[in-house]
Parts: structure tokens; sequence; C-alpha cells
């Protein structure tokens, strides 16, 4: 089962980034963030980059441990799907830099 | 003569009986898988002759052949029936047929779930079919949007035969998904690590998890949906806090993950076959393997893509697109992977290679136009035209029809052991592959010229003619290219020559027996050292016949497979599997009853059945175990294992994880449900809350943590009594809160609250079994595996019904 569940890391993490922030996105907009600030900048966006940034750090932090045990073919596989997580990770949530947020 | 004694002694064991007894009362994978893959062809004809009349009914501008009402049932069941009664159900039939072969297994983990998975699927189809023909057939599409479908603008019983006759069909895909995957995580060939698992083990463990997590959505909506119409609990009615967007949510958490649900076994199917068909070995398995890990992930982050047009915020839209966009590379990776294995070996156009030759065209197309779609842009556009209606069957018959006809070709000669006998199929081949382009190709121009899905007909001013004509004969080309398949199918049944064993030179196992295979596939279990098994030794199936593999013995009428670690593959414990008997049909019959009351709208006569169905579930349990340790039996090879009545963790206990699973994630859909009514639903917040003093909470705390203390200590009585003490808590909470008809507040806390005293109910009734098992001598320290099973369900009932408490109070004490 640990195998299977390294197999699964990077790409949990991403899972549990996608609910959280689709869930703050979602929270936010009925509670009106966007009108709010936080140092000048819009209170929704920089919540949603700032958990953005975390689970990013996570992904990373997970693909590296995932990296450092080469042994078993099993483990090159786990090492691509914990990249495959940080990769996933970026480039689902690009749309927080850019896009209007609740519009 | 040791192999003939050996068969002798097993086919005693193994076999199904004679005549309608065991038509009724078999258990085995090949039986059963052969049953689900004719049920579900026999279906895929009815949804045929549905595609057949709605083509007739477009064919031509203005036309009077339907009118609207039953065109609206016509494509409803042409769309439900395709889903739910044959694609999932003929993957379902290949796998069980094929996985034990493939791993180097006598049987599935769970053979009686399999056969009640069986009977419900065909009692649940037979239901939809019937209603069909009676004339009240759902007719609110295959998605059954609300509120088309509630009971204001659909008061007949058309929604509720979706509702329930889909629910009790997916009991069917819930059995086969936990049998899936503990098939392929505990019962393998010794030796058979992860990384050599045959790659179709690898899809349909993906696919297994994603079936245990993607339907539980589904299966709730239905749930709340059937209760909205039966008793007015308005979880989608917007005037009382409840939203149909809800529905569309729980709709395509569980639909988009269909799509790959139906996909990957086919590309499994393709991956096993392609290799085969160019003479070398699958180049890029690890890659492979972690595209289908990929997509068995993202593919639940892409739902949303079928609501790009429902006013969702637009950077919420662009997550959905973005992740729609990248699920395009794990696919794209895998076709590289193949295309890359045709060039590496010497590709022969065999019948097989030819349909999968049809699926890479159609397929890649179909892929392009997703592309396309996953752009929010370009969907506003062209949401629900007939270019949609196209790009999904380019797909889903590309990617999956297709690769069937491959896998119909590839492994018929193993179920039948017969050879082809006209050229048949290739003549059937290209009526459907030209039919099938002809048809789908030009509802793309149909729907880039404006013409919406559904609609029942159209005028000539608008264009759409010509393209619609030529459909329509391009489906009906498609229908006599299936049905010259059907007559080569049966002409290789019938008048087929025996062929040799492993015809195409494949290296996997299912082609070390005998064809058609005995009802045990191996005399003795083989040890497999890499991917290949037969490439390492040709002679495998000879020298597993004459009993040299694990396991080469028939004793005390056992029906005998090894279960080994999920990881290493090396053996851990003789499982002894059950034998043939009435309990399946006999507790689908009663579900049955359950659904039949429901549908009749006898509210008062279903709960009845549910007594019924804990009675025979308890019956059927009774049967397992034994009343005295058995210790170490020989497991061949020098190997003293010990059996599962003894072992620690038991296929059953990793079965009922995967079971708690599910049930979790439809906890948690209902959890999301009761969340985003709060935060998007119109007319909240609610006119009246869950009121209760802290005391109710703390009772179901409590409980909880009796029960938890109590299990670990072998006190199934004072766990039950914990249980009892949550069942009460959450039923006093619900005498406080608002009528559930008030507002969506007070039916989704309802919801939450019947989840908990549900689980509390089942796990009781679990603790006084494991105790009543006790006192009958069926547990001693040997033979604790029942008992850890039921920790397992207490333990999450103690959990949800505690945490179900806490919820439904706070709203109260915050306002």
């Amino acid at each position: 089962m640990r195998a299977l569940l390294r197999l699964s890391a990077g790409l949990i993490v991403w899972a549990v980034a996608f609910c959280a922030i689709y869930a703050l996105h979602g929270i936010g907009c009925a509670r009106g963030w966007p009108d709010q600030t936080i140092l000048g900048l819009d209170l929704q966006r920089t919540m949603l980059a700032g958990v953005w940034m975390m689970f990013l750090a996570t992904a990373l932090a997970v693909a590296a441990w995932l990296s450092r045990s080469r042994a078993a073919p099993i483990d090159r596989i786990a090492r691509a799907t914990g990249w495959i997580g940080v990769a996933a990770t970026i480039v689902t949530f690009l749309p927080i830099l850019a896009i209007p947020v609740c519009r | 003569m040791k192999a003939l004694t050996l068969h002798r002694e097993l086919t005693a064991i193994w076999r199904t009986e004679p005549g309608w007894r065991g038509h009724l009362r078999s258990v085995n994978h090949s039986d059963i898988g052969k049953r689900f893959i004719v049920a579900a062809f026999v279906f895929f004809a009815i949804g045929g002759v549905l595609a057949m009349l709605i083509r007739a009914q477009l064919a031509t501008p203005d036309s009077a052949f339907v009118g609207p009402e039953v065109y609206n049932q016509l494509f409803t069941m042409h769309g439900s029936i395709m889903m739910f009664l044959f694609a999932i159900p003929m993957f379902e039939g290949l796998t069980m047929y094929l996985l034990p072969k493939m791993l180097g297994s006598r049987d599935l983990a769970f053979p009686r779930l399999s056969a009640l998975g069986w009977w419900c699927y065909l009692f649940g189809g037979t239901i939809i079919v019937a209603a069909m023909l009676a004339g009240v057939a759902p007719d609110a599409g295959w998605f059954l949007y609300p509120p088309l479908s509630g009971k204001t603008y659909t008061p007949g019983i058309n929604s509720d035969v979706w509702l329930l006759g889909v629910t009790f069909v997916e009991i069917s895909a819930m059995c086969a998904a936990i049998e899936i995957a503990v098939s392929i995580l505990k019962l393998r060939a010794p030796g058979m690590r992860l990384d050599r698992m045959p790659i179709f083990a690898w899809y349909m463990l993906a696919t297994a998890a994603m079936m245990i997590f993607g339907f539980p959505p589904l299966i709730l909506g239905s749930i709340l949906l059937e209760v909205e119409r039966a008793f007015g609990w308005p979880f989608y009615s917007p005037e009382l806090g409840g939203s149909p967007l809800l529905w569309q949510h729980l709709f395509w958490l569980f639909g988009h993950p269909e799509v790959y649900i139906i996909f990957l076994p086919a590309a499994g199917a393709v991956s096993t076959i392609l290799p085969v068909m160019a003479r070398t070995r699958l180049l890029g398995y690890g890659a492979i393997v972690a595209a289908v890990m990929a997509l068995a992930f993202l593919s639940f982050g892409l739902w949303v893509h079928h609501m790009f047009t429902t006013g969702i915020p637009h950077m919420a839209l662009g997550f959905f697109s973005a992740a729609s966009a990248l699920v395009a590379i794990p696919t794209a990776v895998q076709v590289f992977a193949w295309l890359g294995t045709l060039w590496s070996g010497r590709p022969r156009m065999k019948l097989p290679m030819l349909y999968l030759a049809g699926f890479f065209f159609v397929f890649v197309l179909g892929g392009l136009t997703g592309v396309m779609l996953a752009m929010v842009p370009f969907d506003a556009q062209a949401h629900d035209t007939a270019f949609v209606t196209a790009h999904l069957h380019y797909v889903l018959v590309g990617g999956f029809v297709f690769p069937m006809l491959a896998a119909a070709y590839y492994w018929l000669p193993h179920v039948t052991g017969r050879q082809r006998v006209m050229r048949v199929g290739e003549a059937a081949f290209w009526l459907i592959f030209v039919g099938f382009n002809m048809t789908f190709f030009l509802m793309h121009l149909t729907g880039l010229l404006g013409m919406p899905r559904r609609i029942d007909t159209y005028s000539a001013e608008m264009g759409w003619t010509w393209l619609n004509l030529l459909s329509s004969v391009g489906g009906f080309v498609q229908a006599f290219g299936f049905a010259l398949f059907l007559i080569d199918v049966v002409l290789q049944i019938r008048l087929g020559r025996r062929h040799d064993r492993d015809p195409w030179g494949a290296d996997t196992l299912e082609w070390a027996m005998a064809t058609p295979p005995p009802a045990y596939n191996f005399a003795s279990l083989p040890t497999v050292a890499s991917r290949e098994p037969l490439a390492d030794a040709p002679d495998l199936a000879l020298r597993l016949a004459r009993g040299e593999g694990m396991l080469a013995t028939a004793r005390h009428g056992w029906r005998e497979t090894l279960a080994v670690d999920m990881t290493s593959g090396a053996a851990e414990h003789v499982v002894v599997l059950p034998g043939n008997g009435w309990w399946p049909i006999a507790t689908a019959a009663a579900l049955g009853g359950f659904f039949l009351s429901m549908l009749a709208g006898l509210y008062w006569i279903a709960p009845l059945f549910l007594p019924v169905v804990a009675w025979l579930a308890w019956r059927w349990a009774w049967t397992n175990g034994r009343r005295g340790d058995v210790g170490a039996v020989d497991a061949g090879a020098g190997l003293m294992l010990p059996t599962s009545f003894e072992a620690a963790r038991t296929t059953g206990w990793w079965g009922s994880v995967f079971a708690l699973g599910a049930s979790a994630t439809l906890f948690g859909s209902l959890l999301f449900g009761y969340a985003f009514l709060w935060t998007v639903a119109p007319n909240w917040p609610p006119p009246a809350l869950v009121t209760a003093s802290a005391v109710v909470p703390l009772l179901a705390v409590a409980g909880a943590a009796a029960a938890g203390w109590a299990m670990r200590r072998g006190r199934p009585l004072a766990a039950l009594g914990g249980q009892a003490a949550i069942v009460a808590a959450l039923a006093v909470l619900l005498a406080g809160a608002p009528a559930p008809t008030t507002h969506a507040y007070a039916a989704t806390s309802a919801a939450i609250a019947g989840y908990g005293i549900f689980h509390a109910l089942v796990a009781a009734l679990m603790l006084a079994f494991v105790a009543a098992r006790t006192r009958a001598g069926f547990h001693s320290a040997a033979r604790s595996g029942e008992a850890r099973i039921v920790q397992l369900w207490s333990d999450h009932a103690a959990g949800a019904g505690a945490f179900a408490a806490i919820l439904l109070v706070v709203p109260g004490w915050l306002a």
C-alpha cells in the first residue's frame, strides 16, 4: 500500500490543492473579498495566490522526496508522478494571475 | 496422467452446476464475465436501434416519424443505455473474465459479490428497458437535469425510472470496482511485483479506483433527486434554498471521470493487444503507468467543463479549462508509446490490428475536438450543438467501441477455443468505420452551422437537410456493420475450427491455459519473474497443467488461490473462496423489491425489504469462516502458508477499506452540497436552524469514543451500545430540526443525520454478528479477521456519526 501511496502522493497534493483553491474561490466571491484590499492588493487574488504557492511548495517537496529513492522501477514511476503533480499544480492555477476573479 | 487427475479433481470443485441451477447459482468469474458481456451487447443493440430511430427522425426536415414526447425518450434512453447498461458493464465483463487469468489467479477476490453485481445489473437494466416498452421511459436527457426532471415538469414516473434503475445498476458497478481493485492488489501470481503486472491490470486498477471515488457523487445526487421527487425535500428547488446547479456538479463530478472510466479499460486492451500485433514488447511501460495515474487524478478536475455556460465565474472556469487541456498530455503519452511500439515492431494487419487502426484515427480526432471544447470561448459558441454530440461520439466510439471490437476478435479464440471462419470481420470493420465517420464527421459541420442537440425536428430553411440525411445514411451503414460483426461471432462460435493454444503468440498468462478455459483457470499457479511469463517459459501452460506450480492440489473441496503482498508479490496466504450459492440472486431480488416498491410509489412497503436484505447479508456472511483453527497448509514449492481463515489482513479487510472509501466519498459529496448551497444558492440563510443543547452532540461523541474503545478490547456488544448512543443523538437532533420540506438547509441537515444513522445501524448489525459468531465458536486468537473488518465499519460509523452531530448544531450556535 505504501508503494501505491508513493505513486499517488504528488497527484494527491494537486487534488487537495484543486479542492482547496476552488472552495476558497467560491467562499471569497460569496463574501465579497475581491472588493477588499490587503497591502494595496486585491484580497481574493492575494489569498488564492498565497494558497497556490503553499501547495506548489508542498508539491515540490513531495517530488523532491520521491526523487531521493531510485532503487526499484516502481520508484522511478513514483518520481515521474511526483513531478507531474508539480506541473499540474503550476498549470491548473495559472488563471489566478490573469483572469477576473468573480465575474 | 497426473494432469488429468488434477483436472478432474479441480473441475469437481470449481465447476458450474448444469442447467438452470447453474445459471442461477454460479459465482465463477468466467461465467459472470461472459454474462456481463452478452447482456451488455444486447443492451448495445437496443441502444443502437434507438439511435437508428433518432437518425430516421432527423433524416428529413419537418419529420413526423415520431412526436417530441417519444423523441425525448429515444435520445434519453439511447444515452442512458449506452453509458450505464453497455459501456460500463461491457468492460466489467471483459475484466471479470480476463483479470484472474492475466494475474495468474483462479478467481476474483469476492466471487459472490460479482454474482450479486450481475443480478443487480440484470434486474436494474430490465426495469429501465421495460419502462421504455411501457412508454414511461426517462425523457429528460441522459444527465436528467432538474428542474426539467423534477416533479413539476416530469410528473410521471419517467425520471424515477432513471433514478432508481440507474442507482440499482450502480450497485453492480461499485461491487465490480471493489472486486477488481482488491483482486489486482492481492490475488496475483507469486513473484508478480507491481511493476511486473500486465499493463491491463494497471489500467484496471486506476479505473476501479476512479469508480470507487467517481460513482458516489452520482449515487448521492440520484438519492437526493428521488427524495425530492418522492417526499418534497427541496435540494434542487431554488425557491426553498436549493439549486439545480448542485445536481449538475454532482452529476458531472461522476460524469467526467466516467469518460475516462470508459476509456481506460479500452486503452488497457489497446496496450495489451498492440504489442502482440506488432510482435514486440510495449514501449514505455513506466511512462504509460505514470500517464494512467495522471489521468486517474486529473480527470476529476474537469467536471465543470460541462458547465462552462452556467454563469460560474471566469477564474473558476479557467482552472477547469487548464486541467481539461492538461489531460490531453498523458493521453498523448499513451498514443506516442503505442506509435513507438508499432514503429519498433513488425506489425501484422490481423483483424484486431485493423480495429486498432480505426481506434487511432477516430479517437485522435475526438481528442482534438476535445481540446477545442476545453477552451471556454469556443465552448460558449459550440455548447449544446451537434458539434458536441459529434465530439463525444468520436471520443466514446473511438476510445471504447473500436478497442472493444479489437478485444473481441483478439480474445474470442480464448473464450471459444475456435478460429474465425470467413473474412466477415473485415467487411464489418469497413462498414462500421465508414458509416461512423459519415454519421459523425458531418455532425461537426451541422453543429457549426448552428443545429442544437436534442431537437426533434427542423425546418428546411435552416440548411441542415443534406448533412442530416447523409448522417442518417451513415448511421444505417454502421448498423449493418455491427450486424455483420454479430454474425461473424456467431459463425465463429458455431462453425470455427479448433485452434492451437495461444494463437497470437502472446506472452501474458491468460494464454497459459487450455481454451476454452477450465473453471479453475490454472491446475497449479505460476510463479513469475518478468512481465512476459510466456516468453520466459513457452511451455508454462503444460507445466502448470501437470501440477508443477503452486497449489497443485484439490483438498477438502476448497476453492483455493493465493494472496500476495501488494508490492513485492511474495506469497502471503492461501485464500479459500466461497462456492456457488443462492445468496447473490436472493439478495439482488430483495434489493429489486425495494427499488420496485419505490418506483411504484409504495413508500410504506419499500422499507420492509431492508430487513430482508439485512437478514440475507447475515446468512450470507455466516457461511464464511470455520469453527476450528486450520494452521499453515502446504502451498507448494516448499511453502507453508496460513489460510484466509487465519490471515490478519484478508481480502475482505481490503474490500471493506475500499467500500468505506466509497461511502466516505458519498458523505464528502453531501458535505460539498451542504457548503455549496450555503454559499451559492438563493434564499439563504434559512428561516430556522437546528437547535439542541450541547449535551446531544456530546452524547454522539461519547458514543463514538465508547465504540472505538470497546472494539479495541474485543467487546462488540459494548461497541454496539456506543453506536446506539450515536443513533439516539442524531434522532434527537432530527426531532429538533425544522421539517425537511421547508428549506434546503433542513433537507441537507436531515440527509447528513440520515447518513450517520444508517451507518451506525449497519455497524450495529455487524457488531451483533461478530458477537454471535464469537459465541458460535467461529473466532479465536488466530481467526480474528471478521472482528478486524467490523472494527473498520464501526470506526467509520462512529467518526461519521460524531462529525454529523457536531456539524448539525454548529450553525445554531454561531447564529
